[in-house]
């Protein structure tokens, strides 16, 4: 029962991103957290991009910043949040301004106000807000996707920030740095080029996020004892010779947070719920499941038949044929089968639902989008498979014909 | 498995795959009548508890994934992150997370991306299971809520699923003020499921779409809220510009060999026999494809056939090692044959193969090419159609350019009089022109040549005046009574609906349409055949 409830525990932090980068010492929160007090405390306009890799804690550390804010100055600050996904068109984006600010100052939203309405509203409100010496902040997450198009969202928000009496923070989180390149010239003069770059973390910094992850509160609902020996356990774990070597290995294929914490995830709730400790064997399993090689994966599936069908397209593309289709392949195919006498050598029909289940499976897909008119046969198709690929994923394959392999390996 | 077979009928189900290993999932139809309203218990899957022995043993070869997706699913009222299931096709993807759920008894909100074929239908349907709303005469069929933008729909299904969770809780406080503990627990976790989400990518605003759900779950933020995605490709699959924290990848392998000969033995009446020819059979059909669907359709047949020379079509016989070399040997020549036509469907009575043919040749071109390889043509097609066919395809192969030298009025018999000895050069361009045949598919061609080449060959049937072919004769009447432009028009727009002759946008430096055939050689041979029309006269061959 308890070994359930640690499990639970620790499946929630995992999955709250506030709790992943609350005790780190974060130079970007605390950084962060001055730029806005101050321009929330001295009643100025500000603007910061915050940039970085996905998945490394830039909203998440936002998210602290403004809930400490909030309790700090209750009354003087009001966040108005948008993505780029949802509202990267004007109409929809001033909509949603308009009604988070309604549900701000409980006002009545109307759904039916204009494009114009809206604006105009929401200048408004920044003037309003001005005088009541109120901060609006306004968090534009996927901030790239807001610099498509005419700008006329970011336009008429830094414009409307211009003016003396308003009081305003606009946040953008991007994962482009180069994002502030994407703005219009007028939109860039009246932008405060402050950047915060978000890192993914060192090794030491992740190990530190590791345990800080993994170790339970002793002054909890857990019975005291079993705390501690779960604590000891994990300690011994990460000392471990072993996992360092994965957990570095780990970190060479992608070192952002929330690839560490997909790998903690997948680690813990594989943990023996029996005895309801962690053990190095579900950090190992938990390595070898995410790092996934699909294309050989697919291979594997294959029938002989389809292998045949590859390593045909295979020789083709090494011929340097410029278009390739099924009518070719079949021919390669023929050339295969009598030179080398196979004993698989079936009918077109049957050749042509396995090359099909080979577009189904994406380990091939038609060059041309549009040629709806053709038939499969005619429509010129590419492989999507390297020449290693194919040549390990053969080797892999247990039935595998030799004459494929060899084939193959002709051909380099 | 027989205990899975439940009176109630599940609220959901799977397409039911070609095995009976999943027969227990009966057509979906709402337990509780349209006009009573819904409950929260109306997300759950359903029917009578199953328990994880049962499911795995329903699933043969499936042990290690469902197990994994049981642990990553975790205890009651645990998080999730968004998990990504993939894996060919019947590979039991579905089936199994639908099991799963039915046996956690938790609830879900389960679309596929088929059903929901564009992102509105998506947003709408999963609102209308989460606000357990349900489509019927009283509402005029209408949605729960219109929404059209995903903004619209984020917001929407943040509210509704505040609502949802905080009624799962007050029920399971409920419950445990009512000591009910343990069983019927439903917990405070809520999942929704995408399906077929490779599907996806193929949508008009894919590139919006595809990061937005993938990125749901940073966005709602709710601890409460769990994500699936079903997919029958990789991950690697649906790499964009944008890019996404990867969902975490659950793999469901295809079946092994042993696999499907597990998943085939399944619901034999005679075990014994089956094994025994399953022995024989299966080994060159897995060499060709491994998916299970495919495999029982192409060995039904077969099994009957092994059958044959057995008194009672084999039933309750235990064979003995003589008769098993009896049987093989039986049925040795039909395995190599059937292994070259997968698509045969022979056991159903004929003049229901002929509708079921039909249809087929509508929905799918390509398919029905194939399924003509087999036999002599099967289908009716009145003579002037066939005609049409023929012309059609002429036009399609043959150069224009050489239309006046075949349908002169010999027939283009002298075109080979002339034929000069190949020289070198031109046996290069010959095969240059081969390949580029092979390339480029049939060529597309105007209206007036096809009616040109109908006129020309339909003359030249009529011509032999053959006492046989009345048939030939009273089209040939009817050629010359003048009735014959507007119908071959109609004619024409039929073969087109049913996708024989592809009608392309018009050219946009002649203005005018351009058709294409879409039909291989071997059935126009047959059409001819048929027909006792000479194609391979008006034939160009390069």
């Amino acid at each position: 029962m308890e070994g359930e409830n640690a499990l639970n525990l620790l499946r929630s932090r995992i999955c709250d991103t506030g709790f992943i980068f609350k005790d780190s010492s974060d130079t970007n929160y605390s950084k962060l957290k001055f730029m806005i007090s101050t321009s929330v405390a001295e009643a100025c306009n500000n603007s910061i991009l915050l940039l970085g890799p996905r998945g490394s804690g830039k909203l998440a550390v936002l998210d602290l910043v403004l809930q400490d804010l909030l309790i700090q100055y209750p009354d003087s600050i009001s966040v108005v949040r948008l993505n780029g996904l949802l509202h990267c068109d004007d109409i929809s984006a001033f909509k949603e301004i308009a009604r988070q600010l309604c549900m701000e100052h409980q006002l009545l939203f109307s759904k039916a106000a204009s494009f114009d309405d809206n604006s105009q509203f929401m200048v408004a409100v920044l003037k309003e807000c001005g005088l009541a010496h109120k901060t609006v902040i306004f968090i534009l997450d996927e901030f790239d996707l807001f610099a498509q198009g005419k700008q006329r969202l970011l336009y008429s928000l830094l414009d409307a920030m211009q003016s003396v009496s308003s009081q305003a923070v606009v946040l953008g989180i991007s994962c482009r740095l180069d994002a502030d390149q994407l703005l219009e010239k007028r939109v860039r003069s009246r932008f405060s080029h402050r950047k915060l770059l978000f890192l993914p973390p060192s090794i030491e910094d992740s190990q530190r996020l590791l345990v800080h992850m993994l170790t339970l509160p002793i002054d909890s609902s857990l019975p005291y004892d079993y705390a501690v020996e779960f604590n000891k356990k994990v300690q011994n774990i990460i000392e471990d010779k072993r996992f360092k070597e994965i957990f570095n290995k780990l970190l060479n294929f992608d070192s952002s947070v929330k690839h560490l914490l997909k790998f903690l995830f997948y680690a813990v709730s594989h943990m023996d719920l029996q005895t309801g400790f962690l053990s190095r064997e579900n950090f190992e399993t938990a390595f070898t499941n995410i790092q996934r090689q699909p294309k050989l994966e697919c291979l594997k599936n294959c029938s002989v038949l389809e292998l045949y069908i590859l390593v045909s397209m295979k020789r083709l593309e090494v011929k340097e044929k410029s278009l390739c289709n099924f009518n070719a392949v079949m021919k390669e195919y023929k050339n295969i089968h009598d030179s080398f006498q196979t004993s698989d050598y079936y009918a077109r029909n049957v050749c042509l639902r396995a090359f099909e289940h080979l577009l189904h499976r994406e380990l091939l897909c038609f060059t041309d989008n549009r040629g709806h008119s053709l038939s499969v046969e005619f429509r010129p198709v590419k492989l999507l498979i390297s020449s290693a690929e194919l040549h390990q994923g053969l080797k892999a394959y247990q039935s595998c014909p030799a004459i494929l392999q060899k084939l193959v390996e002709r051909d380099g | 498995m027989d205990k899975e077979e439940s009176p109630q009928i599940p609220r959901r189900t799977t397409r039911s795959l070609s095995t009976p290993s999943t027969s227990n999932i009966v057509p979906a139809a709402k337990v509780n009548s349209s006009l009573e309203s819904l409950t929260i218990n109306d997300l759950l899957v359903g029917g009578d508890p199953v328990s994880l022995d049962d499911i795995i043993s329903s699933f043969p070869g499936r042990s290690s994934q469902i197990h994994e997706i049981v642990r990553l699913l975790g205890p009651l009222n645990s998080p999730l992150l968004p998990l990504f299931v993939y894996g060919g096709a019947s590979t039991g993807k579905t089936s199994i997370i639908l099991q799963l759920f039915r046996h956690l008894n938790r609830p879900l909100v389960y679309s596929s991306c088929r059903t929901c074929y564009n992102q509105r239908i998506l947003f709408e349907s999963v609102l209308n299971q989460l606000l357990l709303h349900s489509k019927n005469a009283a509402n005029c069929y209408a949605n729960a809520k219109r929404c059209e933008r995903p903004s619209d729909f984020v917001n929407f299904l943040r509210e509704a699923l505040t609502g949802v969770i905080n009624n799962l809780k007050e029920k399971s406080e409920k419950m445990i003020s009512k000591k009910k503990v343990h069983d019927g627990k439903t917990g405070n976790m809520i999942y929704l499921v995408f399906d077929n989400f490779h599907l996806v990518r193929d949508w008009d605003k894919s590139s919006t779409i595809l990061p937005l759900l993938f990125n749901l779950y940073d966005m709602l933020k709710m601890l409460e809220v769990g994500l699936i995605f079903i997919s029958s490709t990789s991950p690697d699959t649906f790499y964009t510009n944008m890019g996404y924290v990867e969902p975490i990848p659950i793999y469901f392998p295809d079946y092994t060999e042993g696999d499907i000969r597990q998943i085939l033995l399944r619901n034999q009446a005679n075990q014994k026999l089956y094994s025994s020819f399953l022995d024989v059979a299966l080994k060159p059909f897995c060499r060709i494809t491994r998916q299970v669907g495919e495999l029982s359709t192409a060995l039904k047949p077969l099994f009957e056939k092994y059958c044959e020379p057995l008194s009672d079509k084999g039933k309750g016989v235990v064979p003995s090692e003589d008769m098993k070399r009896r049987l093989f040997n039986h049925i040795k020549p039909h395995i190599a044959s059937s292994l070259n036509d997968v698509f045969k469907v022979s056991s159903a009575p004929s003049s229901e193969v002929e509708t079921g043919k039909q249809t087929k040749h509508q929905g799918n071109p390509k398919r029905s090419e194939r399924s003509e390889e087999i036999g002599d043509l099967d289908f009716h097609m009145s003579t002037s159609a066939k005609y049409l066919l023929i012309s059609a395809f002429l036009a399609s192969r043959n150069p224009a350019t050489l239309d006046a030298s075949l349908f002169d009025s010999k027939g283009g018999s002298d075109n080979r009089k002339r034929k000069r000895k190949a020289s070198e050069k031109a046996l290069e361009k010959k095969e240059m022109l081969e390949e580029e045949l092979l390339m480029k598919g049939p060529g597309t061609f105007p209206l007036e040549r096809l009616i040109a080449i109908f006129q020309c060959i339909v003359s030249v049937a009529e011509d032999p005046a053959d006492e046989d072919e009345q048939k030939n004769e009273e089209l040939g009447a009817q050629c010359g009574s003048g009735s014959l432009m507007s119908d071959v028009l109609l004619q024409l727009s039929t073969l087109c609906n049913a996708n024989f002759i592809f009608k392309g946008k018009s050219c946009p430096i002649e203005g005018s349409t351009r058709y294409r055939s879409t039909i291989s050689e071997d059935l126009v041979l047959k059409v001819a055949r048929s027909l006792k029309f000479p194609l391979s006269k008006y034939l160009y061959r390069s």
